[in-house]
């Protein structure tokens, strides 16, 4: 019951935050949007058996992230954007939007049961994912540190003022 | 009446529409940037949703997967956003048009 309320206050938050994000003209309200978005998904997460990952969320988006662009678009001083992009592309993507919500809506009525089982204790666990990490999902994970490292050394060349 | 993998595929739907039309109908490189990530996090929401569901891991694994690359793209994109103010002075991404004919 609980968990329920949780659910639908948290749900609403979020796609709040993310319709600030998305139509609010100044980007300062947009990112503080997207803050909020995050840390509403990130309950969410939790809410899903797992709670260290919507920690993960909320550090890195709610807290990384969100700096990081307050603090670009502070220092560059950013203003709003100019005039909207042309009619037809604006109708085909909200149809599109459209088209996308009620087709996973239909199978949302179609296939799926209504409500979550119990889940078994471990599940959700940092041993268990750690466990998966480390075993055999090793690889990747390993991949996924490489590409953070080349991601680190690509953002410094790309600010690096006499190089771009 | 608690809550299920309908209610999770409804609400990633609602958040994936609300980035696409983001990503496709703002002009600014900002609002762009932010909608791909919110699309990315949807999928999260869908991935840990369905885990959930079938009761395995490997939608966390996914979801943490996911959320280690678009750290890694947040970092090149606000890179790349902040390289494009430079030198074009201003964030509309209609200004980037050099490699379009």
């Amino acid at each position: 019951m609980l968990s329920a309320a949780v659910f639908f206050g948290v749900a609403l938050l979020a796609f709040a935050g993310a319709l600030t994000l998305v139509f609010h003209r100044n980007p300062v309200v947009a990112v503080l949007g997207m803050a909020v978005a995050m840390v509403g998904l990130g309950v969410l997460y939790m809410l899903l058996a797992v709670p260290f990952l919507g920690l993960f969320l909320m550090i890195v988006y709610a807290g990384a992230v969100m700096v990081i662009l307050l603090y670009v678009i502070m220092a560059l001083g950013l203003q709003e954007e100019g005039p909207p992009v042309g009619t037809a592309q604006t109708v085909l993507t909200y149809a599109a939007a459209a088209l996308f919500i009620a087709h996973l809506y239909r199978l949302t009525r179609e296939a799926v049961p209504a409500l979550f089982g119990p889940v078994e204790s471990a599940f959700g666990t940092i041993q268990a994912f750690g466990h998966l990490l480390v075993s055999r999902y090793a690889v990747p994970f390993e991949v996924a540190s490489l590409l953070l490292v080349g991601a680190m050394v690509g953002a410094i060349v790309l600010s690096r003022r006499e190089w771009t | 009446m608690t809550f299920g993998l309908g209610h999770v595929l409804v609400l990633t739907a609602f958040l994936f529409g609300a980035g696409l039309i983001g990503a496709l109908t703002r002009k600014s490189a900002i609002t762009v940037f932010l909608s791909v990530e919110l699309m990315l996090n949807s999928v999260n929401l869908l991935l840990l949703g369905l885990g959930r569901h079938l009761g395995q891991m490997e939608g966390a694994l996914f979801a943490f997967f996911v959320l280690a690359v678009s750290a890694a793209e947040a970092a090149v994109g606000v890179a790349i956003v902040v390289a494009f103010i430079r030198r074009q002075g201003t964030t509309n991404i209609d200004a980037a048009n050099l490699m379009k004919w």
